[in-house]
């Protein structure tokens, strides 16, 4: 009983420390000052709704590219970590270790230093002020986080069921779709949701990497942050948290839609 | 089971050969499609590097015949149609913004046909970006012309990324702008060489909340007394942003005067020594005042963007920034009796600039925003919604336009420019800055 008390207290305490906070932004959305020692907003301002919806007129094109970028890493990073994760766990191959190694190296370098090498490399591959090239550049950085992710679902899932559909007589492609792959759906979805976020809050390495042609919703953000502007700064925060709420949200319907019932098999 | 199990112990040990022929057979297809897969990336990117450079050449090709003759305007604007520009600027100011996008551009579209396209960033990461190009040998920059000045504008000359002298092709500039004067020719000390043209004029300016604060102080003694009457509720920009090493100009200059301060304007190779010979005194009175500052001088918050909320947030009574707050509390920000002040022993200003990126894609369309920028007209309207100091000189503008500037009203928190141009003092060269900034960080902050 006592534990159970304990449990819901910390939920509590855990919700307030989330939800406070998002409720200061959403309120500071609409306040143009919030004084010391006042516990309430003094004035209130539609600055932040006014930048958003009109003075920003290209903010629906802003967020279909965002979205657009961010859907496209979230999909090629989580295809190209579901099979390195394979890789590492269901085979041995000459320098498997260093490929091991070499999958986490983009955790380990300052996010500036890496940016700027990036840009180099992508100018002269002629990837540079496109769309692609953001893709790519921001599926780079999603990459270790989706790996990491995907090597343990993978060995958790195992082979088992996989190998058993084969001698069942389904074909590889069959056994695949059928079977490994809805097993390993919730981790695939929480791959691409973490490459999601990630590639949707890129600022530096798409400035780079777009230069101000490839314009996404950080970059349009972010200069209000830097500058203290808190009411425009929220505006944008909450459009933020609702996009992005609203993909994961996209993302949970379909997981609960494919997935249903399929996870009892990592109980065995 | 049991197999399954044992297959994955015998497939981890040393040695285990392929004897299981479908395994083999997978590793050795997924080494065939990781190779493929590879093998097309390789292609795909040698071929986007093809493209890229052909393209390269079709450009520069096409740029080497139809050279625009910038020494004739109408063959700039003749090429500038329907050309879309690039501005770089810093993009932290929502009235700034609103004021390019809601006035400038449709200005430039309607009378050019010229289309803007604002990109705010902050400087650093542009001049990064612009490198990167530059080094890599872009020759159509995604950059085009760039709100720039001090020792940014400095460095980037020095390394060849700016296009120009081009101020000389600007008919407005020819015609409003006095070229000879010093805040034209010179920017933090370094000559312009018409490599870059006057955007606005700006000036430290400090402010308070007057139902708040009844007196305000006018030179560093007050200042001093100031900040022991508000101990703890004063501080400033930590040197190295703008606003801060701005501020100790002020305070410096007001310690060992004017003329003295602005020696530093011109010195020729400054060393520490030099520098610190004229500032000392000004070192002293600095870290006299420390004790009476937020957290007793011990820290000072990192930039300016801090020290405004701050002051917005009542933590502190006293603020400060290149231009009044008038902008802020037309928004609400700040309260409508928000009061500015300058000390009678002045403040430092200084201008900034507009310039051309040496690969800038659209020259004559940048060519054509800048020169509009400089336009009375749209130097009346910034200085009407900005409350930004204009560029032009007073003197060559028609009767009408002058009369235009004077019937501005001022806000509750402008100074009149007479006043504070009378009061304005030139900044330290930009080579002296640092040394300022690092003579600070040696002698000043927690002494």
């Amino acid at each position: 009983m006592g534990g159970k008390r304990a449990a819901k207290l910390f939920v509590a305490l855990h919700l307030v420390c989330v939800l406070v906070p998002l409720a200061v932004v959403a309120v500071w959305a609409f306040t143009s000052s919030w004084p010391w020692p006042e516990l309430l907003p003094q004035t209130f301002s539609d600055r932040g709704i006014v930048e958003l919806f009109v003075t920003s007129r290209d903010l629906g094109e802003v967020l279909a590219v965002s979205v657009g970028i961010s859907l496209a890493v979230a999909a090629l990073s989580t295809v190209v970590a579901a099979m390195a994760a394979r890789a590492l766990v269901s085979y041995r191959f000459f320098g498997k270790e260093l490929f091991r190694f070499s999958t986490v190296l983009p955790f380990l370098i300052p996010a500036t230093v890496f940016a700027m090498g990036v840009q180099v490399v992508f100018i002269h591959a002629g990837l540079a002020n496109t769309v692609f090239g953001v893709v790519l550049a921001h599926t780079i950085v999603a990459l270790p986080y989706a790996i990491t992710i995907m090597s343990e679902v993978t060995a958790a899932a195992g082979e088992k069921l996989e190998q058993q559909a084969r001698v069942s007589g389904a074909g590889p492609v069959r056994a695949l779709f059928e079977v490994q792959i809805p097993l390993l759906l919730p981790g695939l979805l929480s791959a691409a949701s973490l490459s999601y976020i990630t590639s949707f809050s890129q600022y530096f390495l798409t400035l780079l990497v777009g230069g101000g042609t490839v314009k996404t919703f950080a970059l349009v953000m972010f200069p209000y942050l830097a500058s203290g502007d808190r009411t425009i700064a929220s505006a944008y925060g909450v459009l933020f948290m609702a996009v992005t709420l609203g993909v994961f949200f996209l993302f949970e319907l379909l997981l609960k839609r494919f997935a249903s019932a399929k996870t009892e098999y990592f109980t065995d | 089971m049991a197999i399954s199990e044992a297959r994955k112990g015998n497939d981890g040990a040393d040695g285990a050969a392929a004897s299981e022929l479908p395994r083999a057979m997978t590793r050795r297809r997924f080494v065939a499609v990781a190779s493929t897969a590879a093998a097309t990336m390789l292609l795909g990117s040698a071929l986007a590097g093809c493209s890229n450079a052909s393209d390269g050449e079709a450009a520069s090709g096409g740029d080497a015949a139809g050279e625009v003759d910038y020494a004739n305007w109408d063959a700039v604007l003749e090429a500038a149609k329907g050309q879309t520009v690039s501005w770089y600027g810093w993009g932290g100011s929502e009235p700034r913004n609103t004021w390019i996008t809601t006035v400038l551009a449709p200005a430039l579209k309607e009378k050019y046909d010229v289309t803007l396209n604002l990109v705010g960033m902050d400087i650093n990461d542009i001049l990064t970006k612009l490198s990167g190009e530059m080094q890599a040998g872009v020759e159509a920059g995604s950059i085009d012309y760039i709100w720039i000045n001090g020792e940014n504008f400095y460095s980037t000359k020095e390394n060849g990324y700016l296009w120009g002298p081009f101020t000389h092709y600007l008919p407005n500039f020819n015609d409003y702008i006095d070229s000879e004067s010093n805040e034209v020719l010179y920017d933090f000390g370094s000559p312009v060489e018409g490599y870059e043209a006057p955007y606005g004029k700006a000036q430290m300016q400090m402010w308070v909340d007057s139902a708040k604060v009844k007196s305000t102080p006018k030179n560093p003694d007050e200042f001093l007394a100031f900040c022991q009457e508000h101990q703890g509720r004063v501080t400033y920009p930590e040197p190295g942003d703008f606003a801060g090493t701005a501020f100790i100009s002020c305070l410096i200059a007001g310690v060992v005067g004017k003329d003295e301060f602005e020696k530093l304007s011109s010195m020729e190779n400054p060393t520490t020594e030099s520098v610190k010979a004229v500032i000392e005194p000004g070192l002293e009175y600095l870290r006299s005042l420390n004790p009476f500052l937020w957290k007793g001088g011990a820290t000072f918050p990192a930039d300016a963007a801090t020290v405004d909320t701050m002051y917005a947030d009542g933590e502190l009574v006293m603020n400060m920034g290149y231009g009044a707050p008038e902008a802020l509390v037309k928004n609400g920000t700040l309260p409508e009796t928000t009061r500015s002040f300058i000390f009678e022993t002045g403040t430092v200003g200084n201008s900034n600039f507009m310039a051309i990126a040496k690969n800038a894609t659209n020259k004559a369309a940048a060519l054509v925003a800048i020169n509009e920028v400089i336009s009375p007209e749209m130097q009346l309207s910034q200085y009407e919604e900005l409350a930004n100091i204009s560029v032009l000189d007073m003197g060559k503008l028609s009767e009408a336009d002058r009369a235009a500037f004077e019937d501005v009203p001022l806000g509750v928190t402008q100074l009149p420019i007479d006043e504070l141009l009378d009061h304005r003092i030139v900044e330290a060269a930009g080579p002296v800055i640092p040394i300022i900034e690092q003579l600070w960080l040696d002698e000043v902050i927690g002494k």
